[in-house]
Protein backbone atom coordinates (compact mmCIF):
# COMPACT_ATOMS: atom_id res chain seq x y z
CA UNK A 1 0.00 0.00 0.00
CA UNK A 2 2.92 2.07 0.83
CA UNK A 3 4.09 1.88 -2.67
CA UNK A 4 1.25 2.22 -4.35
CA UNK A 5 -0.11 6.10 -2.11
CA UNK A 6 3.84 6.99 -3.02
CA UNK A 7 3.32 5.86 -6.74
CA UNK A 8 0.51 8.06 -7.36
CA UNK A 9 1.51 10.81 -5.22
CA UNK A 10 4.76 10.98 -7.46
CA UNK A 11 2.22 11.29 -10.60
CA UNK A 12 -0.03 13.99 -8.94
CA UNK A 13 3.25 15.89 -8.05
CA UNK A 14 4.68 15.71 -12.29
CA UNK A 15 1.35 16.01 -13.36
CA UNK A 16 0.77 20.01 -11.81
CA UNK A 17 3.52 21.17 -14.31
CA UNK A 18 3.00 24.87 -13.81
CA UNK A 19 3.55 24.44 -9.85
CA UNK A 20 6.22 22.10 -10.50
CA UNK A 21 7.87 24.48 -12.71
CA UNK A 22 7.69 27.03 -10.25
CA UNK A 23 8.40 25.21 -7.70
CA UNK A 24 12.01 24.81 -9.45
CA UNK A 25 12.82 28.30 -10.84
CA UNK A 26 12.46 29.69 -7.16
CA UNK A 27 16.18 28.39 -5.57
CA UNK A 28 17.66 29.20 -9.02
CA UNK A 29 15.88 32.87 -8.92
CA UNK A 30 17.59 32.91 -5.24
CA UNK A 31 20.90 31.68 -6.51
CA UNK A 32 20.71 34.16 -9.29
CA UNK A 33 20.10 36.84 -7.62
CA UNK A 34 23.26 36.37 -5.08
CA UNK A 35 25.57 34.58 -7.45
CA UNK A 36 27.95 36.85 -6.86
CA UNK A 37 28.85 36.17 -3.62
CA UNK A 38 29.14 32.33 -3.53
CA UNK A 39 28.56 31.63 0.20
CA UNK A 40 25.35 33.99 0.12
CA UNK A 41 24.33 31.90 -3.23
CA UNK A 42 24.30 28.67 -1.66
CA UNK A 43 22.72 29.92 1.07
CA UNK A 44 20.09 31.28 -0.61
CA UNK A 45 19.72 28.45 -3.21
CA UNK A 46 19.30 25.73 -0.17
CA UNK A 47 17.05 28.07 1.71
CA UNK A 48 14.88 28.04 -1.80
CA UNK A 49 15.27 24.58 -2.29
CA UNK A 50 13.74 24.19 1.44
CA UNK A 51 10.75 26.52 0.41
CA UNK A 52 10.10 25.06 -2.46
CA UNK A 53 9.56 21.84 -1.17
CA UNK A 54 7.99 23.04 1.79
CA UNK A 55 5.40 24.69 -0.64
CA UNK A 56 5.24 21.68 -2.79
CA UNK A 57 4.35 19.15 0.03
CA UNK A 58 1.91 21.94 1.86
CA UNK A 59 -0.46 21.73 -1.85
CA UNK A 60 -0.28 17.94 -2.08
CA UNK A 61 -1.20 17.67 1.16
CA UNK A 62 -3.88 19.99 1.25
CA UNK A 63 -5.17 18.87 -2.14
CA UNK A 64 -4.81 14.83 -1.03
CA UNK A 65 -6.63 15.31 2.45
CA UNK A 66 -10.05 14.38 1.08
CA UNK A 67 -8.81 11.40 -1.06
CA UNK A 68 -7.08 10.38 2.17
CA UNK A 69 -9.63 10.82 4.67
CA UNK A 70 -11.80 8.47 2.47
CA UNK A 71 -8.57 6.21 2.23
CA UNK A 72 -8.47 6.35 5.58
CA UNK A 73 -12.55 5.01 5.65
CA UNK A 74 -12.32 2.61 3.96
CA UNK A 75 -8.89 0.93 5.76
CA UNK A 76 -5.75 3.02 4.79
CA UNK A 77 -3.49 3.46 7.30
CA UNK A 78 -3.08 7.28 8.26
CA UNK A 79 0.48 6.82 8.77
CA UNK A 80 0.73 4.97 5.63
CA UNK A 81 -0.71 7.75 3.73
CA UNK A 82 1.50 10.59 5.53
CA UNK A 83 4.53 8.01 4.55
CA UNK A 84 3.65 7.64 1.12
CA UNK A 85 3.10 11.07 0.50
CA UNK A 86 6.06 12.32 1.99
CA UNK A 87 8.68 9.26 0.13
CA UNK A 88 6.83 10.88 -3.20
CA UNK A 89 8.02 14.50 -1.72
CA UNK A 90 11.39 13.42 -0.91
CA UNK A 91 12.34 11.78 -4.44
CA UNK A 92 11.06 15.10 -5.76
CA UNK A 93 12.99 16.85 -3.48
CA UNK A 94 16.08 15.48 -3.63
CA UNK A 95 15.69 15.11 -7.63
CA UNK A 96 15.49 19.16 -7.86
CA UNK A 97 18.83 19.36 -4.94
CA UNK A 98 20.36 17.17 -6.54
CA UNK A 99 20.23 19.12 -10.12
CA UNK A 100 21.36 22.31 -8.13
CA UNK A 101 24.41 20.75 -6.55
CA UNK A 102 25.22 20.06 -9.95
CA UNK A 103 25.01 23.81 -10.88
CA UNK A 104 27.18 24.78 -7.35
CA UNK A 105 29.85 21.78 -8.59
CA UNK A 106 30.13 23.58 -11.91
CA UNK A 107 29.46 27.21 -11.45
CA UNK A 108 31.16 27.37 -7.81
CA UNK A 109 34.22 26.84 -5.98
CA UNK A 110 33.27 25.36 -2.88
CA UNK A 111 35.52 24.61 -0.19
CA UNK A 112 33.69 21.35 0.71
CA UNK A 113 31.26 19.98 -1.81
CA UNK A 114 30.37 17.09 -0.10
CA UNK A 115 28.94 19.58 3.17
CA UNK A 116 26.58 21.30 0.32
CA UNK A 117 24.78 18.01 -1.14
CA UNK A 118 24.82 17.16 3.26
CA UNK A 119 23.12 20.71 3.55
CA UNK A 120 21.24 20.55 0.75
CA UNK A 121 19.87 16.94 1.64
CA UNK A 122 19.06 17.95 5.25
CA UNK A 123 16.51 20.68 3.82
CA UNK A 124 14.75 18.77 1.97
CA UNK A 125 14.46 16.08 5.02
CA UNK A 126 13.07 19.02 6.91
CA UNK A 127 11.42 21.13 4.61
CA UNK A 128 8.87 17.75 3.48
CA UNK A 129 7.63 16.93 6.97
CA UNK A 130 7.67 21.01 7.69
CA UNK A 131 5.08 21.39 4.43
CA UNK A 132 2.86 18.50 5.79
CA UNK A 133 2.91 20.41 9.24
CA UNK A 134 1.67 23.41 7.85
CA UNK A 135 -0.81 21.84 5.62
CA UNK A 136 -2.56 20.03 8.52
CA UNK A 137 -2.92 23.01 10.63
CA UNK A 138 -3.53 25.43 7.97
CA UNK A 139 -5.95 23.46 5.60
CA UNK A 140 -6.16 26.23 2.79
CA UNK A 141 -3.69 26.64 0.36
CA UNK A 142 -3.46 30.68 0.40
CA UNK A 143 -2.92 30.28 4.45
CA UNK A 144 -0.25 27.83 4.29
CA UNK A 145 1.83 29.35 1.96
CA UNK A 146 1.49 32.56 3.56
CA UNK A 147 2.62 30.92 7.05
CA UNK A 148 5.58 29.38 4.85
CA UNK A 149 6.27 32.97 3.68
CA UNK A 150 6.27 34.16 6.96
CA UNK A 151 8.70 31.39 8.40
CA UNK A 152 11.11 31.31 5.33
CA UNK A 153 10.98 34.99 5.02
CA UNK A 154 12.50 35.35 8.47
CA UNK A 155 14.76 32.31 8.75
CA UNK A 156 16.44 34.34 5.61
CA UNK A 157 16.55 38.02 7.81
CA UNK A 158 16.81 36.98 11.23
CA UNK A 159 20.48 37.45 12.59
CA UNK A 160 21.91 33.74 12.42
CA UNK A 161 23.22 34.02 16.05
CA UNK A 162 19.81 35.67 17.15
CA UNK A 163 17.17 33.47 19.22
CA UNK A 164 14.86 33.71 16.57
CA UNK A 165 16.72 32.52 13.74
CA UNK A 166 17.53 29.78 15.76
CA UNK A 167 13.95 28.70 16.68
CA UNK A 168 13.47 28.50 13.07
CA UNK A 169 13.77 25.22 11.13
CA UNK A 170 15.95 25.99 8.66
CA UNK A 171 18.96 27.29 10.94
CA UNK A 172 20.96 24.36 10.10
CA UNK A 173 20.72 25.14 6.51
CA UNK A 174 22.53 28.16 7.60
CA UNK A 175 25.22 26.78 9.60
CA UNK A 176 25.72 24.21 7.33
CA UNK A 177 26.01 26.60 4.67
CA UNK A 178 28.83 27.87 6.71
CA UNK A 179 30.81 25.40 7.25
CA UNK A 180 30.63 24.18 3.19
CA UNK A 181 31.60 27.53 1.46
CA UNK A 182 33.29 29.48 4.50
CA UNK A 183 35.47 26.39 5.09
CA UNK A 184 34.90 27.20 9.24
CA UNK A 185 35.64 24.82 11.95
CA UNK A 186 33.67 21.38 12.75
CA UNK A 187 31.80 22.97 15.41
CA UNK A 188 29.50 24.44 12.63
CA UNK A 189 29.03 20.90 11.29
CA UNK A 190 28.09 19.85 14.65
CA UNK A 191 25.78 22.43 15.39
CA UNK A 192 24.13 22.26 12.11
CA UNK A 193 23.64 18.49 12.25
CA UNK A 194 22.26 18.96 15.81
CA UNK A 195 19.70 21.37 15.03
CA UNK A 196 19.05 19.33 11.70
CA UNK A 197 18.02 16.53 14.14
CA UNK A 198 16.24 18.18 16.77
CA UNK A 199 14.04 20.26 13.56
CA UNK A 200 13.43 16.40 11.70
CA UNK A 201 12.30 15.21 14.07
CA UNK A 202 10.01 18.12 15.69
CA UNK A 203 8.75 18.01 11.68
CA UNK A 204 8.39 14.35 11.20
CA UNK A 205 6.95 13.85 14.74
CA UNK A 206 4.31 16.70 14.40
CA UNK A 207 2.74 15.77 10.70
CA UNK A 208 2.27 12.46 11.74
CA UNK A 209 0.74 13.22 14.98
CA UNK A 210 -1.15 15.87 12.93
CA UNK A 211 -1.90 12.98 10.25
CA UNK A 212 -3.22 10.42 12.94
CA UNK A 213 -5.53 13.46 14.26
CA UNK A 214 -6.99 14.15 10.85
CA UNK A 215 -7.06 10.94 8.96
CA UNK A 216 -8.17 8.30 11.55
CA UNK A 217 -11.62 7.69 11.40
CA UNK A 218 -14.02 7.06 14.27
CA UNK A 219 -14.49 3.81 13.31
CA UNK A 220 -17.37 2.59 14.98
CA UNK A 221 -18.24 -1.37 16.84
CA UNK A 222 -19.47 -3.83 14.51
CA UNK A 223 -23.63 -4.22 15.16
CA UNK A 224 -23.82 -6.60 17.99
CA UNK A 225 -26.40 -9.53 16.47
CA UNK A 226 -30.12 -8.87 16.30
CA UNK B 1 -22.53 12.57 -43.28
CA UNK B 2 -22.42 9.70 -44.98
CA UNK B 3 -23.46 6.03 -44.58
CA UNK B 4 -19.88 5.54 -43.13
CA UNK B 5 -19.55 8.71 -41.56
CA UNK B 6 -23.00 7.88 -39.41
CA UNK B 7 -21.42 4.14 -38.96
CA UNK B 8 -17.90 5.76 -37.24
CA UNK B 9 -20.14 7.96 -35.41
CA UNK B 10 -22.54 5.09 -34.38
CA UNK B 11 -19.04 2.73 -32.88
CA UNK B 12 -17.82 5.74 -31.35
CA UNK B 13 -20.43 6.23 -29.30
CA UNK B 14 -20.71 2.85 -28.26
CA UNK B 15 -17.82 2.20 -27.21
CA UNK B 16 -18.21 5.45 -25.20
CA UNK B 17 -21.03 3.90 -23.71
CA UNK B 18 -19.52 1.29 -22.62
CA UNK B 19 -19.86 -0.92 -24.88
CA UNK B 20 -17.49 -3.65 -24.74
CA UNK B 21 -14.98 -3.13 -28.61
CA UNK B 22 -15.86 -6.53 -30.24
CA UNK B 23 -19.56 -6.06 -29.56
CA UNK B 24 -19.63 -2.68 -30.28
CA UNK B 25 -17.57 -3.86 -33.89
CA UNK B 26 -20.35 -6.63 -34.37
CA UNK B 27 -23.57 -4.32 -33.62
CA UNK B 28 -21.83 -1.45 -35.89
CA UNK B 29 -21.93 -4.59 -38.52
CA UNK B 30 -25.23 -5.59 -38.08
CA UNK B 31 -26.92 -2.02 -37.87
CA UNK B 32 -24.57 -1.58 -41.85
CA UNK B 33 -25.63 -4.79 -43.00
CA UNK B 34 -30.05 -4.21 -41.67
CA UNK B 35 -29.74 -0.99 -44.01
CA UNK B 36 -27.83 -2.31 -46.61
CA UNK B 37 -30.86 -4.63 -47.10
CA UNK B 38 -33.27 -1.74 -46.67
CA UNK B 39 -31.52 0.09 -49.41
CA UNK B 40 -32.05 3.13 -46.82
CA UNK B 41 -29.13 5.19 -45.74
CA UNK B 42 -28.63 4.23 -41.81
CA UNK B 43 -29.79 7.63 -40.84
CA UNK B 44 -33.08 7.50 -42.13
CA UNK B 45 -33.57 4.12 -41.29
CA UNK B 46 -32.18 4.50 -37.15
CA UNK B 47 -32.00 8.01 -36.81
CA UNK B 48 -29.55 10.32 -35.30
CA UNK B 49 -26.10 7.88 -34.57
CA UNK B 50 -25.65 9.10 -31.02
CA UNK B 51 -29.31 8.45 -30.07
CA UNK B 52 -29.89 4.92 -31.72
CA UNK B 53 -26.17 4.35 -29.90
CA UNK B 54 -27.06 5.19 -26.78
CA UNK B 55 -30.36 2.75 -26.83
CA UNK B 56 -28.31 -0.02 -28.13
CA UNK B 57 -25.59 0.16 -25.61
CA UNK B 58 -28.06 0.26 -23.38
CA UNK B 59 -29.72 -2.98 -24.27
CA UNK B 60 -26.10 -4.18 -24.30
CA UNK B 61 -24.74 -3.69 -21.50
CA UNK B 62 -23.44 -6.93 -19.40
CA UNK B 63 -25.57 -8.07 -16.83
CA UNK B 64 -25.09 -6.34 -13.12
CA UNK B 65 -21.73 -7.55 -12.11
CA UNK B 66 -22.87 -9.76 -8.85
CA UNK B 67 -26.06 -12.37 -9.66
CA UNK B 68 -29.01 -11.73 -7.53
CA UNK B 69 -29.73 -14.07 -5.11
CA UNK B 70 -32.44 -14.96 -2.88
CA UNK B 71 -33.98 -11.66 -1.12
CA UNK B 72 -33.06 -12.91 2.37
CA UNK B 73 -32.58 -10.09 5.29
CA UNK B 74 -28.93 -10.79 6.45
CA UNK B 75 -26.96 -9.81 9.94
CA UNK B 76 -27.61 -6.15 10.82
CA UNK B 77 -24.81 -3.86 8.68
CA UNK B 78 -25.77 -0.89 10.50
CA UNK B 79 -27.76 0.20 13.30
CA UNK B 80 -28.28 3.87 14.45
CA UNK B 81 -29.82 4.22 17.81
CA UNK B 82 -30.91 7.90 18.82
CA UNK B 83 -28.25 9.37 17.07
CA UNK B 84 -27.88 13.25 17.78
CA UNK B 85 -25.35 15.47 16.07
CA UNK B 86 -25.00 18.96 17.65
CA UNK B 87 -22.30 21.42 15.87
CA UNK B 88 -22.24 23.85 18.78
CA UNK B 89 -25.67 25.19 19.51
CA UNK B 90 -27.04 24.34 16.28
CA UNK B 91 -28.65 20.45 16.00
CA UNK B 92 -28.32 18.94 13.06
CA UNK B 93 -29.66 15.86 14.40
CA UNK B 94 -31.84 14.09 16.81
CA UNK B 95 -32.97 10.66 18.02
CA UNK B 96 -32.49 9.02 14.53
CA UNK B 97 -33.28 5.40 14.62
CA UNK B 98 -32.55 2.97 11.63
CA UNK B 99 -31.33 -0.79 11.78
CA UNK B 100 -30.16 -2.08 7.93
CA UNK B 101 -29.74 -5.64 7.33
CA UNK B 102 -27.66 -7.16 4.74
CA UNK B 103 -29.47 -7.03 1.27
CA UNK B 104 -31.58 -3.82 2.05
CA UNK B 105 -31.44 -0.66 0.60
CA UNK B 106 -32.19 2.29 3.02
CA UNK B 107 -32.63 5.94 1.43
CA UNK B 108 -32.04 9.25 3.59
CA UNK B 109 -34.41 11.98 2.23
CA UNK B 110 -34.74 15.38 3.35
CA UNK B 111 -34.41 18.92 2.29
CA UNK B 112 -30.85 21.34 2.11
CA UNK B 113 -29.98 21.25 5.30
CA UNK B 114 -31.52 18.64 6.73
CA UNK B 115 -28.41 16.49 7.99
CA UNK B 116 -28.26 14.01 4.91
CA UNK B 117 -24.82 14.12 4.34
CA UNK B 118 -24.04 14.62 8.34
CA UNK B 119 -25.85 11.30 8.98
CA UNK B 120 -23.58 9.73 6.04
CA UNK B 121 -20.30 11.26 7.65
CA UNK B 122 -21.45 9.86 10.85
CA UNK B 123 -21.65 6.03 9.29
CA UNK B 124 -18.79 6.17 7.43
CA UNK B 125 -16.70 7.63 11.26
CA UNK B 126 -15.60 10.97 9.61
CA UNK B 127 -17.63 12.72 12.01
CA UNK B 128 -18.88 11.71 15.64
CA UNK B 129 -22.21 11.65 16.95
CA UNK B 130 -22.69 13.59 19.33
CA UNK B 131 -25.11 11.51 21.62
CA UNK B 132 -26.18 7.56 20.82
CA UNK B 133 -24.96 4.84 19.02
CA UNK B 134 -23.52 3.73 15.93
CA UNK B 135 -22.68 0.11 14.66
CA UNK B 136 -21.52 -0.68 11.57
CA UNK B 137 -19.92 -3.33 9.84
CA UNK B 138 -16.21 -3.07 9.14
CA UNK B 139 -16.09 -3.71 5.65
CA UNK B 140 -17.91 -0.41 3.77
CA UNK B 141 -17.33 1.63 0.86
CA UNK B 142 -17.85 5.16 0.52
CA UNK B 143 -18.81 7.69 -2.18
CA UNK B 144 -18.85 11.19 -0.08
CA UNK B 145 -20.70 13.90 -2.66
CA UNK B 146 -17.85 16.04 -3.51
CA UNK B 147 -13.98 15.36 -3.49
CA UNK B 148 -14.28 11.62 -3.70
CA UNK B 149 -12.22 11.34 -6.42
CA UNK B 150 -8.13 13.12 -6.99
CA UNK B 151 -8.14 15.38 -10.28
CA UNK B 152 -4.74 14.18 -11.33
CA UNK B 153 -5.39 10.92 -11.27
CA UNK B 154 -6.77 8.78 -14.27
CA UNK B 155 -9.24 6.04 -13.17
CA UNK B 156 -7.06 3.00 -13.60
CA UNK B 157 -4.59 4.89 -11.41
CA UNK B 158 -7.31 5.41 -8.69
CA UNK B 159 -8.70 1.59 -9.23
CA UNK B 160 -5.17 0.34 -8.69
CA UNK B 161 -4.24 2.91 -5.57
CA UNK B 162 -7.87 1.69 -4.01
CA UNK B 163 -6.78 -1.81 -4.57
CA UNK B 164 -3.43 -1.48 -3.03
CA UNK B 165 -6.02 -0.47 0.36
CA UNK B 166 -8.06 -3.38 -0.20
CA UNK B 167 -4.83 -5.70 -0.97
CA UNK B 168 -5.99 -6.68 -4.47
CA UNK B 169 -3.95 -6.86 -6.86
CA UNK B 170 -3.29 -4.40 -9.46
CA UNK B 171 -5.30 -6.01 -12.30
CA UNK B 172 -8.22 -7.79 -10.37
CA UNK B 173 -8.05 -3.90 -9.41
CA UNK B 174 -8.36 -2.73 -12.40
CA UNK B 175 -10.41 -5.10 -14.29
CA UNK B 176 -13.12 -4.85 -11.21
CA UNK B 177 -13.15 -1.19 -12.18
CA UNK B 178 -13.61 -1.53 -15.69
CA UNK B 179 -16.95 -4.43 -15.04
CA UNK B 180 -18.36 -1.56 -12.67
CA UNK B 181 -17.75 1.45 -15.01
CA UNK B 182 -19.88 -0.95 -17.80
CA UNK B 183 -22.07 -1.25 -15.80
CA UNK B 184 -22.81 2.70 -15.20
CA UNK B 185 -22.13 3.41 -18.71
CA UNK B 186 -18.70 4.23 -18.99
CA UNK B 187 -15.83 3.12 -20.49
CA UNK B 188 -12.46 4.89 -18.74
CA UNK B 189 -9.94 5.89 -21.48
CA UNK B 190 -5.86 5.43 -20.73
CA UNK B 191 -4.39 8.88 -19.88
CA UNK B 192 -7.00 10.56 -18.84
CA UNK B 193 -6.99 12.33 -15.26
CA UNK B 194 -10.55 12.40 -13.43
CA UNK B 195 -10.11 16.52 -13.54
CA UNK B 196 -10.78 15.90 -17.63
CA UNK B 197 -13.95 14.10 -16.99
CA UNK B 198 -17.76 15.52 -17.21
CA UNK B 199 -19.00 16.13 -13.49
CA UNK B 200 -21.34 12.64 -14.23
CA UNK B 201 -18.28 10.80 -15.02
CA UNK B 202 -16.32 11.51 -12.03
CA UNK B 203 -19.31 10.55 -10.02
CA UNK B 204 -19.50 6.96 -11.55
CA UNK B 205 -15.78 7.08 -11.02
CA UNK B 206 -16.42 8.03 -7.62
CA UNK B 207 -19.45 5.37 -6.69
CA UNK B 208 -17.11 2.56 -8.89
CA UNK B 209 -14.37 3.32 -6.39
CA UNK B 210 -16.84 2.97 -3.07
CA UNK B 211 -18.14 -0.53 -4.73
CA UNK B 212 -14.65 -1.96 -5.63
CA UNK B 213 -14.42 -4.23 -2.91
CA UNK B 214 -17.46 -5.51 -2.39
CA UNK B 215 -17.78 -4.33 0.67
CA UNK B 216 -20.38 -5.59 3.39
CA UNK B 217 -22.08 -1.84 3.61
CA UNK B 218 -21.99 0.55 0.85
CA UNK B 219 -22.82 4.30 1.99
CA UNK B 220 -23.48 6.47 -1.13
CA UNK B 221 -24.03 10.30 -0.61
CA UNK B 222 -26.22 11.66 -4.00
CA UNK B 223 -24.20 9.82 -6.09
CA UNK B 224 -26.58 10.31 -9.25
CA UNK B 225 -24.91 14.52 -9.54
CA UNK B 226 -24.43 15.21 -13.27
CA UNK B 227 -25.89 11.96 -14.51
CA UNK B 228 -28.04 11.71 -17.66
CA UNK B 229 -31.30 9.81 -17.16
CA UNK B 230 -29.70 6.84 -18.11
CA UNK B 231 -27.18 6.96 -15.65
CA UNK B 232 -29.46 7.47 -12.76
CA UNK B 233 -31.57 4.16 -14.24
CA UNK B 234 -28.42 2.27 -14.46
CA UNK B 235 -27.15 3.40 -11.05
CA UNK B 236 -30.41 2.18 -9.28
CA UNK B 237 -29.88 -1.06 -11.35
CA UNK B 238 -26.58 -1.12 -9.62
CA UNK B 239 -28.27 -0.34 -6.27
CA UNK B 240 -30.32 -3.14 -6.56
CA UNK B 241 -28.44 -5.53 -7.54
CA UNK B 242 -25.93 -5.02 -4.73
CA UNK B 243 -28.89 -5.77 -2.50
CA UNK B 244 -29.96 -8.61 -4.25
CA UNK B 245 -26.27 -9.78 -3.82
CA UNK B 246 -26.15 -9.69 0.36
CA UNK B 247 -25.02 -5.93 0.59
CA UNK B 248 -26.81 -3.00 2.74
CA UNK B 249 -26.72 0.24 0.89
CA UNK B 250 -27.49 3.49 2.42
CA UNK B 251 -28.12 6.25 -0.36
CA UNK B 252 -28.51 9.52 0.81
CA UNK B 253 -30.68 11.40 -1.75
CA UNK B 254 -32.84 14.06 -2.39
CA UNK B 255 -34.75 13.19 -5.14
CA UNK B 256 -38.17 11.33 -3.84
CA UNK B 257 -39.24 9.08 -6.71
CA UNK B 258 -37.80 5.86 -7.73
CA UNK B 259 -38.12 4.57 -4.27
CA UNK B 260 -40.58 2.67 -4.22
CA UNK B 261 -38.16 -0.43 -4.02
CA UNK B 262 -36.17 0.77 -1.28
CA UNK B 263 -36.52 -1.24 2.34
CA UNK B 264 -36.39 2.08 4.71
CA UNK B 265 -36.83 5.63 3.33
CA UNK B 266 -35.59 7.90 6.81
CA UNK B 267 -36.52 11.07 6.38
CA UNK B 268 -34.73 13.93 8.00
CA UNK B 269 -36.57 17.17 8.80
CA UNK B 270 -33.59 19.57 9.82
CA UNK B 271 -32.77 21.78 12.06
CA UNK B 272 -35.02 24.59 10.79
CA UNK B 273 -37.92 22.87 11.52
CA UNK B 274 -37.25 22.46 14.83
Amino acid sequence: MLLAIAGTSLRELTRRRSALLLVIALPLAFYAARSDEPGQAVRFLALGVGWAVATLALFSHVGSRHLDRRLAVVGASPTALLLGRQLALLGTGFTIAGAYLVLVAVAQDVERLWAVALLLGTTVLVAAPLGAVVSLALPRELEGALALLAVMATQMLADPEGTLAKVLPLWSTRELTTYAVDATSDEFLRRGLLHFAVAFALCACGAWAAAVVRLRPNTPPEPAPA
Amino acid sequence: MTGDEWHDSFTRILLEQGVDPHEAQRLSEDSRAEAIAARRHPAQLFGPAAAYAVAVARAARPAPLLAPLARAKGPVVLRLTNVTKRFRRREVLRGVDLTLHAGEVAAVTGANGAGKSTLLDICAGTLKATSGVVERAARIGYAPQQHGVAPYLTADEHFRLFGAVHRMGARKAVATGAHLAAGLGWRPRAGVVASQLSGGTQQKLNVVLGELSRPDLILLDEPYQGFDQDSYLDLWAQVYAWRDAGAGVLVVTHLLHDLDKVDHLLELQGAEDR
